[in-house]
């Protein structure tokens, strides 16, 4: 709770949260536990539409937010996952936030900070071991 | 003289020449993919059009005519620019336009041509020939729908590696080389394949994909592989060496070398000692340089010199030696040897161990006896010398020793001792083709003298010799064929036994009895070092050989791409080889480590340079002060033949070449896994396992 009120990044703040709770109506949530709202009418609105709101689970990052919940919040989709589900192609993959700066980051090969695991480079040698 | 007109400039010439040569003479650079300064002409590319006049008026392929007196060469006209253009195009029709992804891209001579006579577009429609890949065995990668049958590499086979096993079947747009049965060439000259074939349609297997020409830096160097010195360049990118070349060098490889001295380089980078060890409760476990000298110091401090032994390796360079030698004398030891197969060799006069005729002069000789030797495993290009002067007809050998394909005829006469006693009391045969020779030659092998009744044998060469006047005072046909770089240098330096001391195997025997304390092996890697008792051993080399497995202590040294060295080929020849890369890990140049160690021994060594070190090495062995230089066969010094060796009775065992697998003679070539391929296909008996 002390989070809430002193920080902005761990979830919404609480004038965030009373504001959107107050004015919009909650329309769904995905798989990671985000949850969307939308306003109830376009007061406010600076293009006339109804504004769309994310209650972040937990610490806010846009990126967790996934491809389907994204079309509806950016007005590419006029109706929520829920109502109109996103057909899944069979190669596509689970939506993963970004993981730059965490340790599940990507590495390229050839990386040092992949374990010491490296392609050969030109100047390599085998040294010998005894025994 | 007759004189020629080139582009208007006149020139005189020697008759026989051709007009490509005259042409040449004159400056006049004149392209060519078939012509090949060594092996016979072909004339079947048509590159090299020219016009001469008088003669019929259309181009004539230079490199086939040849130049007569008063003759017009013109190299440059319209006429020939635009007939050269055209055999471009024809050439380029059913070559495939792959340079980005061909190993010849950068050094390829028809790309170079095609800058100055392609056209910038194709004309051609149609579809282009493919030809199926042939096998050529592990060294040689090919991609036959480059090749543009000039024939240079059938020629090669042919001519100078003596393999006639490859060829040209079908006619025109048919036309393939094959090796006919599609088996590995039969040659330790291989590699040259790939330097003579002006495209992308021979290469390097081992090293296909590597490297582009222009990003390798290119070192001048000298080969220790065999005891020829064979003029090499290293190729290196960044502290790789990526390949090595050959050098033209007329004396010893021509433009040739062997495969060895080629496909080492992956043994280069394999097994390598990169830090000093110490072995500690059985096992060898990691030291500082600090750590290994003080426990090598030590020992040699509480050890009698009668107790210490001192064996040179078949790889080290002069320097080195002579480091070890100063060291090693002035703490007393007198049991030093760089002849780890206990040759013979070594007093006497310094002709009694070189190859005198020098490797140029066997294109003089009219008669040679081999002894014990098989020059294609000990020398691959003495073989080829030996195979050119032959071709000629002018050549007649004889062997006594193993019957081997040496790639040209010979009189067998036998397989040991016997024979060549009989062959001294004969006077019809061989012993007639001998006495009538005017310039008779003996090769000694390496492994004649490194016998138990070397100083026999050596007393009969040397009567046989004298029987066949083979050394007078205007020839020198005394030639001994050395196996390691580093022998003749070592001879050369004195570094045998001091008056009381053991020779190389007497030392190992020593070593075994629990008569030797200290044991040094500078790069010794060919002695039984199973047998060495409780010995103190210290290894100084670059690769973790026989030796290694045995050392109480690792010193990590410099191979010999990696330092700067005098090296002493068989012919007496002193050369220097330049560093191409740095040493491994932790390790340093030789000569520097026993600098260090001398110091660490409390015997410190004058000098504090290798220019240092050189300079004096040079003032107290003069021969080491001419580089390059051997005086040749018809000025070097006779020699007493009848004191060589000593009296006695040989044995009846027949003479046996000392290298039975020519790719695995030295710790670098055993780390090599091209060379482990080629010695598992090539040498009939099972490979030695590489230590490991
Ligand atoms: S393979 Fe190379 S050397 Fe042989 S004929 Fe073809 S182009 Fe010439
Ligand atoms: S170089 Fe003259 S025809 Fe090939």
């Amino acid at each position: 709770m002390l989070d809430k009120i002193f920080t902005w990044w761990n979830g919404a703040t609480i004038g965030a949260l009373l504001s959107i709770k107050g004015s919009s109506n909650f329309v769904g949530e995905d798989e990671f536990g985000n949850r969307y709202f939308e306003a109830r009418t376009n007061r406010g609105s600076y293009d006339g539409r109804k504004r769309r709101y994310v209650l972040y689970n937990g610490y806010a990052d846009a990126s967790k937010v996934p491809p389907d919940w994204h079309g509806w919040l950016h007005y590419t989709f006029e109706e929520p996952p829920t109502v109109q589900p996103f057909k899944v192609k069979p190669w596509e993959k689970p939506h993963v936030p970004n993981l730059t700066g965490t340790p599940l980051a990507y590495r390229p090969k050839g990386s040092i900070l992949r374990g010491g695991e490296r392609a050969r480079a030109t100047g390599d040698y085998e040294a010998w071991k005894p025994e | 003289m007759p004189k020629a007109k080139v582009n208007g400039k006149e020139i005189e010439f020697e008759p026989g020449l051709t007009v490509l040569q005259v042409a040449e003479l004159a400056g006049e650079e004149i392209p060519r993919f078939c012509y090949h300064e060594r092996l016979s002409i072909a004339g079947n590319c048509r590159m090299c059009l020219v016009e001469v006049k008088p003669g019929p008026p259309k181009p004539q392929a230079s490199c086939a005519l040849p130049a007569a007196d008063g003759q017009e060469i013109l190299t440059a006209s319209p006429m020939v620019k635009k007939a050269r253009e055209g055999v471009m195009e024809f050439l380029l029709i059913n070559h495939p336009l792959d340079c980005p992804i061909c190993d010849q891209g950068g050094e390829c001579d028809l790309q170079d041509e095609a800058m100055g006579y392609g056209r910038d577009d194709s004309r051609y429609q149609e579809n282009k020939r493919a030809v199926e890949e042939k096998y050529l065995g592990p060294l040689i990668k090919t991609v036959m729908t480059r090749c543009i049958q000039c024939t240079r590499c059938v020629r090669f086979a042919a001519e100078i590696a003596g393999a006639p096993e490859m060829g040209m079947i079908g006619r025109g747009e048919d036309a393939e080389i094959t090796s006919y049965l599609e088996t590995a060439l039969t040659s330790e000259l291989t590699g040259n394949l790939a330097d003579i074939c002006p495209v992308g349609a021979l290469t390097h297997k081992p090293w296909a994909f590597n490297y582009r020409p222009w990003e390798l830096r290119k070192t001048d160097s000298v080969d220790v592989m065999d005891a020829l010195g064979s003029a090499i360049r290293v190729d290196a990118r960044g502290p790789e060496v990526m390949r090595i070349l050959p050098r033209v060098n007329e004396d010893i490889n021509e433009e040739w070398i062997s495969d060895k001295t080629r496909y080492v380089v992956d043994g280069l980078l394999r097994q390598r000692l990169d830090r000093p060890y110490i072995r500690q409760g059985g096992k060898l476990v990691e030291a500082t340089w600090g750590q290994a000298f003080a426990a090598i110091a030590g020992r040699l401090r509480a050890a009698k010199p009668e107790r210490v032994g001192l064996i040179a390796g078949d790889l080290q360079d002069a320097e080195s030696m002579k480091a070890a030698l100063d060291l090693f004398r002035s703490l007393g030891v007198a049991n030093i040897d760089c002849r780890q197969d206990g040759s013979a060799l070594g007093a006497g006069p310094r002709e009694s161990w070189l190859f005198n005729t020098t490797i140029a002069g066997l294109e003089q000789a009219d008669a040679v006896l081999l002894v014990g030797a098989n020059p294609r495993r000990e020398g691959a290009l003495v073989n080829a010398r030996l195979r050119k002067q032959w071709l000629r007809g002018k050549l007649q050998l004889g062997v006594i020793g193993e019957v081997a394909d040496l790639s040209f005829e010979y009189s067998y006469l036998g397989a040991g001792a016997a024979s060549l006693e009989r062959l001294i009391g004969s006077d019809d045969g061989f012993a007639k083709t001998l006495n009538a020779a005017s310039a008779p030659i003996f090769i000694v092998g390496a492994g004649v003298l490194a016998r138990s009744d070397s100083g026999a044998l050596l007393n009969l060469l040397g009567r046989a010799a004298q029987t066949f006047k083979v050394v007078r005072d205007d020839w020198n046909g005394w030639n001994v064929l050395h196996t390691a770089a580093s022998r003749v240098g070592g001879l050369d330096l004195g570094f045998v036994p001091g008056p009381g001391g053991l020779s190389a195997p007497e030392m190992v025997q020593a070593a075994n009895a629990g008569e030797l304390d200290v044991l040094f092996l500078l790069g010794a890697d060919e002695i039984d070092t199973e047998k060495l008792g409780d010995a103190f051993v210290v290894y100084l080399g670059t690769h973790g050989d026989a030796g290694a497995h045995r050392a109480d202590v690792i010193l990590p040294g410099a191979a010999y791409t990696e330092k700067p060295g005098l090296y002493v080929n068989t012919e007496g020849r002193v050369q220097l080889a330049n560093r191409a890369v740095f040493p491994k890990g932790e390790a340093r140049e030789d000569w520097a480590i026993l600098r260090a160690l001398s110091e660490a021994a409390g015997k410190r060594l004058p000098y504090d340079s290798l220019e240092q070190l050189r300079s004096r090495l040079m003032a107290e062995h003069p021969t080491f002060g001419r580089i390059d230089y051997v005086p040749g066969p018809t000025k070097a010094a006779g020699f007493d033949l009848s004191a060589l060796g000593a009296p006695g009775a040989a044995t009846e065992e027949p003479f046996r070449s000392p290298v039975s697998d020519y790719y695995l003679t030295n710790p670098i070539a055993r780390a090599s896994v091209t060379l482990a391929e080629c010695s598992a296909m090539f040498s009939r008996r099972a490979p030695a396992i590489a230590a490991e």
